[in-house]
């Protein structure tokens, strides 16, 4: 395990590129989180244009509601999108160098070649929700007055939403990459479902006309943006009435994780037998 | 002398194309064992195979032994088709993930840049090497760590002469330690050069396997030449070990039966009123031998 993490390391320490996008990504992420509220409450003004009576302010970054909206702004897909073209790229080298050949000449497994690759992502996923929770946590005790260590804690459980969310797309993205194995490919087909070819199933399925059932909840980036499917939104609740989600259902990770297991299974499965 | 590597009855379909059929050899410990073939015949897809890159549709392989795993790639070195690195990274980088993955340490890695003539390039990234330095870096990160086996796919491809020099006197130098060396080539001068055994292959068969030496040993002609060639070919006739022979206006080429010692054959035909103006044994060279194989299996 280790000794994986070791060459995956010597893989990409001194590949530029990859911190490039790496420091793009950790830019545009931080840039979205702090000009949330901003953007948000332009957009009120904007509207309160129209109406008679004016919608309030939001402020999103006091504890404990920050804990979801910053998960929620964390894992849209224009968002996740930038780590999951990183993956796939790290992935779909390997097949365009040809070094996935070299690795097993070299008397690495195929398996282990797919373990070096899980370890890669789970690592990200791990770096980037400690870095999501301190940030979270600095940006939340600069904005909330009454500080109690419960009022901190209480909607905590959502950063590990945000785990759950990186962890399987990024296993999807790199299914793309095991799979077609070109890099423009991947990237392309990856970006074009996620975007457009889901969203069109999606309220194909929702339509009432179709389905009567919720089966549209079930589709693979769907399940993952439903572990945080809104932003904590009190306000709205108050005024409107709306049952919106408030707490962390660790049920809803349960499908993006089977997903994430088979796709694991599918690529250990293609890699034993197609040829390098 | 152990067997190192047996391959047994190996075949390879791509689609309609048959890449390696019912292919058996053997290599023993410390041989230079060259696969020769023209492009395409099967080279490459046979060393792929055994190194689990690709799989047979039939057929087995053991190394050392033992039926094929990690553990048995991790104890050859080994560079098939391209030098395959990560060309973002320095030679010395590509070096340690080599040894990473091979479990040795990285104190080899001086020495098998210094030997291929990297050393001083080993900090600038890959991207930036010639055709030729990538394939001396290939070279390279198949020594590391002194394996037991080499298997170079056509090591000398795309060097200068200077280069091809080079490598093959690493070969050399490296089989004089005792490691066993699988070449794969096409060019006959290269297994010619380094090679102790040779195995031919055309359209994935193999149409030939035995010693190099054995093979450069058979002199089966010579080119006579005489005043007059009539008397010159109805004397040849006679001899007791004689074929046939091809004439020409100026010489004539005759073939034996057996080995002929050159002073004999002329004293034979100088009792018989024949003075030769010519007289040269031809060698049979490994590339004749090697186009009348593939001649023959057209």
């Amino acid at each position: 395990m280790i000794k994986l993490l070791q060459i995956e390391f010597r893989k990409i320490l001194t590949y530029k590129i990859f911190w490039i996008l790496v420091g793009l990504y950790f830019l545009f992420l931080s840039s979205g989180i702090l000009l949330a509220e901003f953007i948000i409450n332009s957009m009120v003004d904007d509207t309160n244009r129209h109406l008679p009576i004016p919608v309030p302010h939001v402020n999103i970054y006091f504890f404990p509601s920050i804990w979801q909206n910053i998960t929620f702004f964390a894992t849209i897909r224009y968002v996740l999108i930038f780590p999951a073209i990183i993956i796939i790229m790290l992935i779909t080298n390997e097949f365009t160098y040809k070094t996935i050949r070299q690795n097993v000449i070299n008397g690495m497994s195929k398996a282990e070649f797919l373990n070096s690759k899980l370890l890669i992502i789970l690592l990200m996923s791990v770096v980037m929700t400690v870095l999501l929770g301190i940030g979270t946590l600095i940006i939340g005790f600069a904005h909330t007055s009454d500080l109690t260590i419960s009022l901190v804690l209480e909607k905590s459980t959502f950063i590990l939403g945000y785990f759950i969310s990186l962890l399987t797309f990024l296993v999807y993205s790199m299914f793309f990459g095991f799979i077609l194995r070109n890099t423009g490919l991947s990237i392309a087909l990856f970006t074009l479902y996620v975007f457009i070819i889901e969203p069109i199933l999606y309220y194909f399925l929702k339509s009432p006309l179709v389905f009567k059932n919720s089966i549209y909840t079930y589709l693979p980036v769907n399940s993952i943006l439903r572990i945080s499917e809104y932003p904590s939104m009190p306000v709205l609740k108050k005024v409107m009435g709306l049952n919106l989600q408030d707490s962390l259902s660790l049920g809803s990770c349960c499908i993006p994780l089977a997903y994430a297991l088979l796709m694991i299974g599918i690529v250990f499965w293609v890699l034993k037998k197609k040829d390098l | 002398m152990e067997t190192v590597l047996s391959i047994s009855n190996i075949s390879k379909r791509y689609g309609k194309i048959q890449a390696v059929s019912d292919l058996s050899l053997k290599v023993r410990q410390g041989q230079v064992f060259g696969i020769l073939g023209p492009n395409g015949s099967g080279k490459t897809t046979t060393l792929s195979v055994i190194l689990d890159l690709i799989k047979a549709d039939s057929g087995t392989f053991r190394w050392f032994g033992n039926p094929p795993d990690k553990e048995s790639r991790k104890r050859i070195g080994s560079v098939i088709e391209s030098p395959n690195f990560y060309p973002y990274l320095s030679p010395v980088i590509n070096m340690k993930i080599v040894a990473d993955i091979k479990g040795h340490g990285h104190d080899d890695i001086d020495r098998v840049l210094r030997l291929t003539g990297l050393f001083d390039r080993r900090n600038t990234k890959f991207r930036t090497f010639s055709f030729g330095m990538k394939q001396r870096l290939a070279v390279a990160s198949a020594l590391l760590g002194n394996p037991e086996v080499l298997i170079l796919d056509e090591p000398t491809n795309g060097l200068d002469p200077q280069g091809i020099a080079h490598i093959r006197e690493l070969i050399l130098m490296i089989a004089g330690q005792g490691t066993t060396i699988i070449i794969a080539s096409h060019l006959l001068d290269e297994v010619q050069k380094v090679c102790s055994h040779v195995a031919v292959l055309s359209k994935g068969k193999k149409l030939f396997e035995g010693r190099v030496s054995e093979v450069l040993e058979i002199s089966d002609s010579y080119e006579l030449s005489s005043a007059d060639m009539k008397i010159l070919s109805d004397a040849i006739k006679t001899y007791p070990a004689f074929k046939s022979l091809v004439a020409t206006q100026e010489k004539i080429q005759v073939y034996f039966a057996s080995d002929v010692d050159p002073g004999e054959l002329n004293q034979f035909l100088f009792q018989r009123g024949v003075t030769l103006t010519h007289l040269s044994e031809r060698k049979r060279s490994l590339e004749q031998h090697f186009l009348e194989l593939l001649e023959n299996n057209k």
